[in-house]
């Protein structure tokens, strides 16, 4: 059995270098996206990490109380209005100082997409020399399941609720990571945890780019309470968000978007909603929004590779 | 001290010409403290800054509402009431005008000086940007500087061509300046 | 540039904001945030420029709004750095929750804070509202009264800031209009007399610095006892403040020849029976008033504020006890209390102060000018409140009207 399965491997083990820093049980929800992908970046990335969080999902574990920490890293919480602009005054002064570092600006989608992406924006305008991560829960999840800017149309959450005058969110998502490559920062990409592989070569990327600038990964993380997913799907509905395009896996590397890994025949979103609970309500008519949604925002992307696969972009001044 | 308040429109350099004449008295181991009136500045609106000049520090913060001299770069409001709102008894006023009519007439005014400087700054400097040639005549008129700290302090505000062409302007205005005792 | 060179210094005709520029730059700090508002913008202008001219060597981060301004140079100064941003009114008011954030770190920031009223967007005008919305905010607050002490107190925000044993984040206010525009004399000090004022931070021990590897949290006060324990020592640390800014003056009076007295400044107080305590540019309208009026024989004398915040009150008792009349002048409103927001803190220590009757004036707000005949008047009515007349306990001195506008 395991011999017959080694040949598909991930070979994900392979970049997990460094020790994992953190405690063995911590405040996470079981099942939690968030949890993997924030065990797994240092790993991949190395200890010496400086991570900057907001108040969040992730804040109970990365900040610990009093003189207590669930982790050995280097960490700052900040506000979430200002969290890329709290990284950028680290990194600048990091690199004023001569100190080496690599600064990761952790926070979810209410943070970059809502509340705080005016500074997001900003630092990428000015290709400030870290990397941020928003992992995408696609609400507040920590205040109790509120909407934000990614939730998707038809998703329930608490300001979003299913009524006879509403079919939840009644508005579609934005885009953040096309909206963050439109930046032209030296790398931008999208990745999932049912992808670890992918995932480790887009850090390892980030790292190498954030010499030359800004480098933002949007990552796909699940949240099972706040969705209605059972803890242990959580890795299937990234696979299932994958193989129907709801989310993309692609990156670009100095402006040139490429597809990192292309779905031959993506399977109807209804394969991916049909296993979440905040989809439940939804009737075909609906699913049909969402499908369109979801059609539009792949099509945009096919669109763009292939554009900006023949437009490079231009060497900055600063290189 | 002396108490003088500008008169003029934006992009006449109003602010700039209490400005330079404050270096001036600094460079002569005096003081002298210049701000604008506030509002929004917008090129041809009208502007109003105050000087204040002296051989000891300047305290106060406070606009100037009894000035002893007047300098009014723009030649249409050289008979406007708010011009010579407050002037003190035995008050100066320096005209840039090029009609050297004398018919101004306040009770308080007893010196009038008058000078074409959007005449000689279009010579020298080829805009009708009268200030260094208001700062050069303000001198004369006034007898309480030198012309030279004012040569002096146009280095802070001009380099190279320019620097020399104002200087220019300058020294014209302190030569060319006509007075009248009213 | 330099208009006279003098031993210790070079004598320049500048604007209060080219001073607090030119203080900026010689502090050689490593991170600058640089946001415009008026009346501000010239100061990041002016370092820009600096910058540019390659005579500023720090990191310039150009943000997209004052609320990123504060946030980089929080995290800068966390990470060991030098840092310096400046605003005023709406900017103060868009980054006030990284103020907030800052102060409770202890991030030792130095900001200008150019004071503009904040009521509507109009306003652009001078008055202290921004300064008096922001007091609770755990910052220390100086107040500069002309140009040069605006270039003098950034210097010693520094030394405050920075001091192993403060820790604190040091906003230095001055008004808006009247002096951010005003160009007067300023003894600009010369870079190696500002590095040895300097240095003594030097010699103190390193503060905690947030760097890679370094496995240090921060940002949390945790909560129950551990919060609590921060909150006092941040507390504390104010208090120390007020004995450091003394000691600070006077070491600054050794290499500069110039000196403030530290918390608060008193003008012709030693035989003085009435005293109007003020703060900021209208103190120096104030001062010549004193003159004239002690030319007629009226005994009066001036306290100036110059840290605000931690309130000087030790300081204040000292020099008013006893004193028969006080007329306190607010350039900011105390929304809930009649009288000014100084006037109203001040009034917390009147049992100590033997007696002395306190009246409160409103002034300067909006651009209404804080006149002579103004301060005349203020004199004129404190001296009153002394002789036992009947004296209302606040006065709208440029809005007579709201005699009788009811409540007040």
């Amino acid at each position: 059995m395991i011999e017959k399965k080694k040949g598909k491997m991930t070979k994900v083990m392979d970049y997990l270098k460094h020790e994992d820093p953190f405690s063995k049980g911590v405040a996470f929800c079981p099942g939690c996206g968030l949890e993997l992908l924030i065990r797994f970046i240092p790993q991949v990335l190395g200890n010496d990490i400086v991570i900057t969080g907001t108040p969040s999902c992730s804040a109970p574990v990365l900040l610990g109380q009093n003189s207590q920490s669930w982790h050995k890293l280097s960490y700052f919480g900040t506000l979430m209005t200002g969290a890329a602009a709290n990284a950028t005054g680290l990194a600048r002064y990091y690199r004023k100082a001569g100190i080496e570092n690599t600064v990761v600006c952790f926070n979810g989608d209410g943070t970059a997409a809502d509340i705080g992406f005016g500074n997001l924006s900003g630092a990428a305008e000015r290709n400030e020399p870290f990397i941020y991560i928003c992992y995408d829960n696609e609400g507040y999840m920590n205040t109790g399941i509120q909407k934000s800017g990614t939730t998707p149309f038809g998703a329930t959450t608490t300001t979003t609720p299913f009524g006879s005058a509403s079919k939840g969110k009644n508005l579609r998502r934005m885009n953040l990571a096309l909206k963050m490559a439109m930046h032209k920062i030296p790398y931008a990409a999208t990745a999932t945890l049912s992808d670890l592989e992918d995932l480790a070569k887009k850090l390892l990327k980030a790292k190498e780019a954030k010499k030359r600038g800004f480098a933002f990964i949007h990552v796909f993380a699940p949240c099972p309470t706040g969705w209605g997913v059972a803890p242990e799907n959580t890795i299937e509905v990234c696979r299932r968000a994958v193989k129907t395009n709801y989310f993309p896996l692609w990156e670009a590397e100095n402006g040139k978007i490429k597809m990192t890994r292309t779905v031959r025949k993506p399977k109807p979103v209804s394969t991916y909603t049909k296993i979440i609970k905040k989809f439940n309500h939804l009737n075909e008519a609906d699913l049909q929004i969402l499908q369109d949604d979801v059609d539009y925002e792949y099509c945009i992307l096919g669109g763009l590779s292939v554009l900006e696969a023949e437009c490079q972009l231009p060497v900055s001044a600063e290189d | 001290m002396s108490e003088v308040r500008f008169h003029g429109r934006g992009g006449q350099g109003v602010v700039t010409t209490s400005k330079i004449l404050a270096n001036a008295f600094a460079r002569t181991g005096q003081f002298g403290a210049s701000f604008p009136m506030f509002g929004f500045e917008r090129r041809g609106a009208p502007v109003t800054a105050f000087g204040r000049f002296s051989d000891k520090p300047v305290r106060e913060k406070t606009q100037i509402y009894n000035p002893d001299i007047l300098v009014v770069l723009d030649p249409s409001q050289r008979n406007s009431e708010a011009v010579f709102q407050g002037l003190r008894p035995g008050g100066m006023m320096l005209l840039n005008d090029s009609d050297k009519a004398l018919n101004i007439s306040n009770g308080n005014l007893k010196k009038l000086a008058i000078i074409d400087a959007n005449k000689i700054a279009q010579e020298e400097i080829g805009l009708a940007i009268p200030n260094t040639v208001i700062v050069g005549a303000f001198a004369r008129m006034s007898g309480l500087l030198d012309i030279e700290p004012c040569c002096d302090a146009l280095q802070d505000y001009f380099s190279g061509k320019k620097l020399s062409a104002n200087i220019v302007c300058a020294k014209r205005g302190f030569e060319e300046v006509e007075l009248f005792d009213l | 540039m330099n208009t006279k060179v003098k031993e210790k210094s070079q004598i320049k005709v500048i604007t209060g904001n080219a001073a607090a520029a030119i203080a900026a730059k010689l502090v050689r700090p490593d991170v600058v945030a640089a946001y415009p508002i008026t009346p501000q913008t010239e100061i990041i202008e002016q370092i820009s420029k600096f910058h540019a001219n390659g005579e500023m060597d720090c990191e310039l981060i150009t943000v997209e709004g004052e609320n990123s301004a504060m946030n980089a140079v929080m995290a800068a100064s966390l990470a060991g750095g030098r840092v310096f941003t400046a605003t005023s009114s709406w900017g103060l008011a868009f980054m006030y929750d990284a103020v907030l954030a800052t102060a409770g770190a202890r991030a030792p920031v130095v900001m200008v804070n150019v004071n503009r009223e904040t009521p509507g967007i109009i306003a652009v005008s001078s008055g202290q509202q921004d300064m008096i919305s922001t007091r609770d905010a755990g910052w220390i607050f100086l107040i500069a009264e002309n140009c040069q002490e605006v270039m003098d107190l950034v210097l010693q925000a520094y030394r405050l800031a920075e001091d192993y044993d403060i820790q604190v984040p040091v906003m230095v206010h001055y008004d808006g209009f009247y002096l951010s525009y005003l160009s007067e004399v300023v003894d600009v000090p010369f870079q190696e007399d500002v590095d040895r004022f300097l240095s003594v931070l030097k010699d103190q021990p390193e503060r905690i610095k947030l760097v890679p590897g370094g496995k240090l949290g921060c940002g949390s006060h945790g909560i129950l006892k551990g919060y609590l324990e921060l909150r006092h020592k941040h507390l504390s640390a104010m208090e120390r403040a007020k004995a450091k800014i003394d000691q600070i003056d006077k070491e600054f009076q050794e290499i500069f020849n110039r000196s403030y007295s530290g918390q608060i400044e008193e003008y012709r107080m030693d035989d003085a029976d009435v005293v109007l305590v003020g703060s900021g540019s209208m103190c120096g309208t104030i001062k010549t008033v004193i003159d004239e009026k002690r030319q007629a024989g009226v005994k009066v004398g001036l306290v100036k504020i110059r840290m605000y915040r931690p309130f000087p009150g030790e300081a204040m008792v000292g020099a008013l006890k006893g004193k028969k009349a006080i007329g306190v002048v607010d350039r900011s409103l105390c929304f809930g209390f009649k009288g000014g927001p100084m006037y109203t803190e001040l009034k917390a220590f009147e049992t100590q102060l033997d007696g002395s009757k306190m009246i409160s004036f409103i002034d300067g707000i909006a651009n209404t000018d804080i006149t002579k005949a103004n301060v005349g008047q203020m004199i004129d009515s404190t001296c009153d409140l002394a002789a036992g007349k009947d004296v209302r306990e606040v006065t709208w001195v440029s809005y007579p009207e709201a005699q009788e506008d009811g409540g007040l």
